[in-house]
């Protein structure tokens, strides 16, 4: 039954086996073609699985679902250094902690510091672990290291 | 310029399946 596929899927999540967790997600698929919670494990997995082809591969065959995938999207299209793309997928998005972080991560690569910083300190509140390691190199880069 | 930390990988996360278990 389809609850022992979730079982094996979550076991496989716990263990990071990644390969696994594609493996059962697509017999999950197999049964229920369209169930979020399986295509979500899929294009996760890819992701970390360092697969980001695959993940887009998995996002575009999922394009007609009702599923958001505009940051996982944009994530894979940064990993592929498309940052115009990238930025595109997530201005579909409503703003929100995760896309904020991407979004700046974009914005430094292609060398805009000062949005990028800007984008560091409106997340200041926030709980990131390790944010200030990159708030304070976009404003050394920025050359605003007084701040 | 610095290096960064790829902070929003960690914000692709797995989806909860206790209620499909
Ligand atoms: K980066």
């Amino acid at each position: 039954p389809i609850e022992d596929l979730f079982a094996s899927l979550n076991k496989h999540i716990q263990r990071s086996e990644y390969k696994q967790v594609v493996k059962v997600a697509d017999q999950v698929l197999g049964i229920a073609p369209g169930d979020e919670d399986a295509i979500r494990c899929k294009v996760v997995a890819l992701i970390k699985n360092d697969s980001i082809e695959e993940a887009l591969t998995a996002i575009q065959s999922a394009r007609n679902l009702p599923i958001d995938f505009s940051f996982h999207k944009a994530y894979c299209l940064y990993r592929q250094n498309k940052l115009d793309e990238a930025l595109d997928s997530l201005k579909s998005k409503e703003r929100s902690t995760s896309s904020m972080l991407l979004e700046s991560q974009i914005l430094y690569r292609q060398g805009k510091m000062d949005a990028c910083a800007d984008i560091y300190q409106k997340l200041q509140k926030s709980n990131v672990e390790s944010l200030e390691i990159n708030a304070i190199a976009s404003l050394v880069a920025a050359g605003r290291a007084s701040e | 310029n610095p290096i960064v930390l790829d902070l929003a990988y960690n914000c692709v996360e797995f989806p909860s399946l206790e209620s499909r278990m």
